[in-house]
C-alpha cells in the first residue's frame, strides 16, 4: 500500500466528501457486502460498520482518488477480520492448488463447458444468483469486483492486496466455476448437451 | 459482433487451436484490458474464422449481462437513513 498523506478536513468538507463521494456508492457496496456475508443482517451490519470506518478514516482519503475502490478495500478487509471469522464459509482456498489446476492439462475440459446462450437467457429465476453464491468467497469476490462493478485488474490488485497476475488467474478460474454450475442448472432445465 | 448466418457458421473452423489462450485474450478484452492492437487482432482475424472461440464470446457476453441484471440491489433505505444519521452524530461528539 502507498504511503498514506493524512489531509485535514474541516467538518463541512468531511460532510461534504461523505455525501458526494461515499453515499453515491452505496447499493453497490450493500451488494458487495451481502454477496460475501451471504446474510441479511450481517451485511447491514458490515456496511454500516464500513462507512463508519471510512467517516472515521476520511483524513486519509484523498480527493480526487478512487473513492470507490478506497470503500470496497475498507469492506474487503473488515470482513476478513470481523466477519469471515464467524461466518460458515469453508477453509480458505489452498492456491498452489489452484495453480496447479491452473497448469495442467486437465484445465481444456473447463474452459467451454458446453453451456449454450440459449440456456442462458432461458435462467430469468435467481439461478445466476445462487451459482455466484455458491462459489468459493475469493472466487465470488473477483467475479463481483470485475463484472458488476466494473474495476479494473489494477484496482482490484489494490483492494484485494494481490498481484494482477492472481486476479487475472482467480477470475480465470471463478469464471470457469461459474460456467460449470450454470451448465448444471441448463442440464436440470432440459438442455441435453449443456 | 454480427450475428452468425449459416453461410458464415459454416466457413469458420470447427476447433480452436490455441482454446485456452484465446479465452485469456477474450478475458482481457471483455474485461477492458487488452490492447487495442490485440483486440483488433482477436475480434478482425480470429474470431470470424473460428467457430468455438466466436460462440465463446457470445456466451461470456451474456454471462455478463445476466450477472449484472441479476446479481446487483440496492441498499435498504432504513439503512441508508440510519447510516447518515450516525454520521452526523459522530461529527457532533
Amino acid at each position: 500500500m502507498e504511503e498514506v498523506i493524512r489531509q485535514q478536513y474541516s467538518e463541512k468538507e468531511k460532510l461534504n466528501i461523505f455525501n458526494k463521494e461515499f453515499m453515491p456508492h452505496i447499493n453497490s457496496m450493500y451488494n458487495f457486502a451481502y454477496r460475501l456475508t451471504l446474510d441479511a443482517d450481517d451485511s447491514k451490519d458490515l456496511l454500516q460498520d464500513t462507512y463508519l470506518k471510512a467517516f472515521r478514516f476520511i483524513d486519509s482519503f484523498q480527493q480526487g482518488t478512487n473513492a470507490k475502490a478506497w470503500l470496497f478495500r475498507i469492506l474487503k478487509n473488515s470482513f476478513i477480520n470481523d466477519y469471515r471469522k464467524k461466518s460458515k464459509e469453508p477453509s480458505k482456498i489452498d492456491y498452489q492448488e489452484v495453480e496447479t489446476f491452473y497448469n495442467s492439462e486437465d484445465v481444456d475440459r473447463q474452459i467451454t463447458p458446453d453451456l449454450r446462450v440459449e440456456a442462458l437467457q432461458d435462467m430469468i429465476g435467481d439461478e445466476i444468483s445462487v451459482a455466484l453464491n455458491s462459489l468459493d468467497v475469493d472466487f465470488r469476490t473477483v467475479i463481483i469486483l470485475c463484472d458488476l462493478e466494473g474495476f479494473k485488474y489494477e484496482e482490484m490488485a489494490k483492494i484485494l492486496d494481490i498481484p494482477i497476475g492472481t486476479v487475472r488467474s482467480r477470475l480465470h478460474r471463478a469464471r470457469n466455476l461459474l460456467k460449470e454450475k450454470l451448465s448444471e442448472y441448463a442440464k436440470k432445465m432440459g438442455y441435453k448437451n449443456a | 459482433m454480427s450475428n452468425l448466418s449459416d453461410e458464415q457458421g459454416q466457413r469458420r473452423k470447427q476447433d480452436c487451436p490455441n482454446k485456452q489462450e484465446c479465452f485469456e485474450l477474450l478475458q482481457l478484452i471483455l474485461d477492458g484490458e487488452a490492447t487495442a492492437e490485440q483486440k483488433e487482432k482477436f475480434t478482425r482475424e480470429h474470431l470470424e474464422d473460428c467457430m468455438p472461440c466466436y460462440r465463446n464470446y457470445h456466451l461470456e457476453v451474456a454471462i455478463r449481462e445476466l450477472l449484472r441484471s441479476k446479481c446487483t440491489g440496492s441498499a435498504p433505505q432504513e439503512l441508508i437513513d440510519d447510516i447518515k444519521r450516525k454520521v452526523v452524530q459522530n461529527l457532533a461528539h
